[in-house]
């Protein structure tokens, strides 16, 4: 073994973790919420006994110190000797934040736990563990002697010790006829006995691999020789001619019969180094049926695939459960025919249905819901993406192969045309389903969420409660991570913000503790996530105050409710009079709607005074592809996407004014917005547009300013495959990227922001125009 | 003398950790034969269809834990025979009396190092080759 196989095992841990905090805060959260089932006070004390035991293994001492306190007060709560009662639930989740951190210091992920943090929550635990006095033995027994004798086992009869007391609180033992199937068990081989006499059959057949780690099949076969008397058939029928022969592949298959009594251990010990890098049967050598030869029959196939499995111990269990629950519902075949081998269990096979083995029995345990888990497989991200790409060309394939048809003057009702009506449906539902491989759900976003109230609702002095929803939803990868903080930018917000202190809220009528809501869902193709908080709502009248103070409105500006509070995404904006130490770190409203815009998404604000405020974000489902505007501009086709623009209208002559007497604006509701010809923006013609059949598309940038967008025709909306510019040709400014259409033409995305931004360099600054309004 | 490599084990655990490392100290131990279940339940099941010479197995888990699974074994003729190791902390001295009670055979205190669960594994099976 050439790596330290501990130290991957050290990785292991270190993922499993990951796991055992979520569950650990989970169930923590469960019993805040008033639960006292018994069952999650134990699952709490399993996560923080497993953090322990793993960390013990691994030397990690001052994460094992502080699990163990966590633990012994968790032995108490399940025990019952201490109730489970809310102050402490408080702590104790405070606790696992704390040991979080104590497993991200000791992966070195993260920084060193502030060691008075740490010792104040020990102190908490151990108050709350030995009420007070201090504890009489903290630390644990170093001796692990319990005074045991073992017990050997001769493998011959195990005999109880007798005279044991009765134990009158055990719980019933699992009823084993309801999990027994109807097959056989597999015989185990006997280590005792040296069996078989009669000898062996042995095929050998060795792998390029075998031979590629310096073994020798002489030398084998000459121990094996050692064993008893041996007759050796080679099979060279696999051998190719000399000139197709690649001398480091493997061709031979050994056949040796073996006499003798010597034992299966022993031919398999001969083997024991090469195990894994060949097939190797062996069969008794009297053995004159599947039957009978079954009982040592564990091919070395099965074997070495139990090892791969065993590497993935969900994917093994389940298939186990599966052969298991598979057993009775097979023809039930006299035993004695079946050839009983080691379960052959397909890696591959479907996730298993939580099928009982005996349905008529009721059922003593419950099935683990963990064993029924889909079985899945890592990836590398590599790969998903090489396929998403190519499936992308293969949409565009089709919908140049459909429209050439539809040239051709084929109709849409001949064998041609309906079988690529077919063929549209299916790569519509490839692209789905490849577009499903990359999608997770926001629950890794989510579940870091809790943690984050409770530090903010420490910080400001306020009472939190978080509840979230929808963390199953669905949304692509690279989306899910880009949200993580947006949301957390957000959740402060609400917290520093919108939420009122504890005695403001009782003043108001309302529960001393605010609620923060987190929700996502599925929208019309979009997700949507909303994050909304009962707290006080926006203040309009200084929310405005502040935004004419900034110069970013003019003093007498018409704005609609809704256009007042969309006014805090604009830059410069910040409500806080002091920078606060929570939501107030330099970064505004302005980064997260640029954030959640660079993401193909939208923010909005909805808020009513007193009652609260909700953010409302809604993001592509992926990156892949894009909702956009076909539009035609000087003899180009352009996609637009479509969820910068407003609204398109048709311009009259009377709308467009001129500032200075060259740059163009459109008065758009009793506004006005610099109007960009597109066509000439990027080059397409010298000439202003002729304003006749023209169309104007308002569009939003991502700092939220208006512009009017002018284009000769609007062809329609169409979900377009993203090409990136920049690995084909090069960056092009006013380009965000390419696709390709229906008839094969490459078309450009316009990027928006780039365009309005290089019409302003030109153009007078924004406070000047709002002045002209 | 048995050969460590003749003996099949069954490691049970509900932490995928905790069965890795003493699968890989098994099979520095020389054996080769190592099955895995992530709880009594599961690890019942699978000794169903397929018997252990060994059994390894933690005490706390979900659905069946550790004494209830030695009990079934017990219990159960055609799996009596199977040796039954526990993996105890070092406070659970109280746990490992009750186990007793219930015929283990040995038990190993987690954290451990190799040397000394082939120790354990030699109080039950003799001198390991």
């Amino acid at each position: 073994m050439s790596d330290d196989p501990f130290e991957a095992i050290k990785a292991t841990f270190f993922q499993e973790c990951e796991e055992l905090l979520a569950d650990l805060e989970g169930n923590l959260l469960t019993l805040e919420s008033g639960s006292t089932d018994i069952e999650v006070i134990n699952a709490v004390f399993r996560a923080v006994h497993s953090v322990k035991g793993g960390a013990g293994a691994f030397g990690l001492e001052d994460l094992v110190r502080f699990a163990h306190v966590f633990e012994t007060l968790m032995d108490e709560l399940r025990s019952g000797r201490k109730p489970c009662d809310d102050p402490t639930v408080k702590t104790l989740l405070r606790a696992s934040d704390v040991l979080a951190d104590h497993v991200a210091a000791a992966r070195g992920a993260g920084a060193p736990v502030d060691p008075a943090r740490s010792a104040g929550l020990v102190a908490e635990l151990e108050a709350l563990t030995y009420g007070g006095t201090a504890p009489v033995a903290a630390a644990e027994p170093e001796e692990d002697d319990f005074g045991f004798t073992p017990v050997a086992m001769d493998l011959g009869a195990f005999e109880a010790p007798a005279g044991l007391p009765d134990l009158p609180d055990l719980p019933p033992l699992p009823d084993l006829a309801a999990l027994a199937p109807l097959s056989a068990p597999a015989p185990l081989p006997d280590l005792s006995a040296s069996a078989a006499a009669g000898g062996w059959k042995i095929v050998f057949r060795p792998h390029p691999r075998l031979y590629a780690s310096a073994n020798e099949t002489g030398l084998l076969l000459r121990e094996l020789a050692r064993l008893g008397p041996t007759r050796v058939e080679l099979d060279d029928s696999g051998l190719p001619l000399l000139d197709a022969l690649e001398p480091t592949d493997s061709h031979l298959i050994w056949t040796i019969e073996l006499d003798g009594d010597a034992s299966e251990a022993e031919v398999r010990e001969v083997f024991d180094f090469v195990e894994m890098d060949c097939d190797l049967s062996i069969t008794p050598l009297s053995g004159d049926g599947p039957a009978e030869a079954a009982p040592t029959a564990v091919e070395a196939e099965s074997d070495a695939s139990a090892l791969a499995r065993a590497a993935s111990s969900e994917l093994d269990i389940a298939a186990l459960l599966a052969s298991v629950g598979a057993a009775p519902t097979e023809a039930p075949a006299p035993v004695a025919a079946t050839p009983v081998v080691a379960p052959v269990v397909d890696p591959v096979a479907p996730p298993p249905v939580a099928a009982k083995p005996a349905p008529a029995a009721p059922a003593p345990v419950q099935a683990a819901p963990a064993a029924a888990a889909p079985v899945t497989i890592r990836v590398d991200l590599e790969r998903v993406d090489r396929l998403i790409n190519a499936v992308g060309e293969l949409v565009i394939q089709q919908a140049m192969l459909a429209q050439r048809v539809t040239e051709s003057g084929l109709a849409r009702s001949s064998d041609i045309g309906l079988g690529l009506e077919d063929l549209e449906l299916l790569t519509r539902e490839i692209q789905d389903s490849v577009m499903a491989i990359r999608a997770q759900p926001v629950k890794s976003v989510f579940q870091r969420m809790p943690r984050l109230v409770r530090e903010a609702a420490e910080a400001t002095g306020k009472k939190v409660k978080l509840v979230t929803s929808g963390e199953d939803t669905e949304v692509d990868k690279t989306v899910v991570e880009r949200l993580s903080d947006p949301i957390t930018h957000m959740l402060r917000n609400a917290i520093d913000h919108g939420l009122e202190g504890p005695e403001e809220r009782l003043a108001a009528g309302k529960p001393a503790e605010g609620t923060v809501r987190l929700a996502a869902l599925h929208r019309s193709g979009r997700i949507v996530i909303e994050i909304s908080d009962d707290g006080k709502g926006i203040n309009r009248p200084r929310v405005r105050g502040i935004a004419v103070e900034r110069g970013l409105i003019a003093e007498d500006a018409v704005l609609s409710d809704d256009e007042i509070d969309n006014l805090i995404f604009l830059p410069g904006f910040s409500t806080a009079t002091e920078v606060s130490d929570l939501s107030g770190r330099g970064v505004g409203m302005d980064v997260v709607r640029r954030s959640i815009q660079s993401l193909g998404g939208r923010i909005s604000i909805s808020s009513v005074l007193g009652k609260g405020s909700t953010f409302t974000l809604s993001l592509p489902l992926t990156l892949a592809v894009l909702d956009g505007m076909v539009v035609g501009a000087g003899e180009q086709t352009l996609v637009a996407p479509l969820a910068a623009i407003v609204e398109s209208l048709t311009p009259s002559e009377a709308d467009i004014h001129y500032v200075g007497g060259v740059d163009p604006v459109l008065r758009f509701r009793e506004a006005f917005v610099p109007l960009v010809d597109v066509a000439q923006a990027m080059g397409f013609r010298d000439q202003p547009a002729a304003l006749k059949g023209a169309v104007v598309m308002i569009v939003e940038t991502e700092s939220g300013q208006r512009a009017a967008l002018l284009v000769d025709a609007i062809h329609g909306q169409r979900q377009v495959v993203i090409k990136s510019l920049e690995t084909h040709y090069r960056h092009v400014e006013g380009v965000a990227a390419a696709t390709i259409l229906g008839d094969g033409r490459v078309a450009l995305i316009l990027d928006i922001d780039a365009l309005v931004t290089a019409k302003r360099s030109r153009t007078p600054s924004r406070s000047d125009l709002q002045m002209a309004s | 003398m048995p050969a460590a490599s003749a003996i099949r084990t069954l490691v049970v655990d509900d932490q995928l950790t905790m069965r890795a490392l003493v699968r890989t100290s098994l099979q520095q131990i020389g054996m080769r034969d190592i099955e895995e279940a992530p709880d009594g339940e599961v690890a019942l099941r699978s000794l169903l269809v397929q018997p252990v010479h060994l059994v390894i197995s933690d005490f706390n888990m979900p659905n069946l834990d550790g004494l209830s699974l030695l009990r079934a074994i017990r219990a159960h003729p055609p799996l009596s025979k199977t040796a039954f190791i526990m993996l105890t902390g070092r406070a659970d001295r109280e746990l490992v009396q009750r186990a007793v009670q219930f015929g283990v055979n040995n038990y190993l205190v987690k954290p451990f190092t190799t040397a000394q669960l082939k120790e354990k594994l030699e109080a039950v099976f003799g001198p390991l080759t």
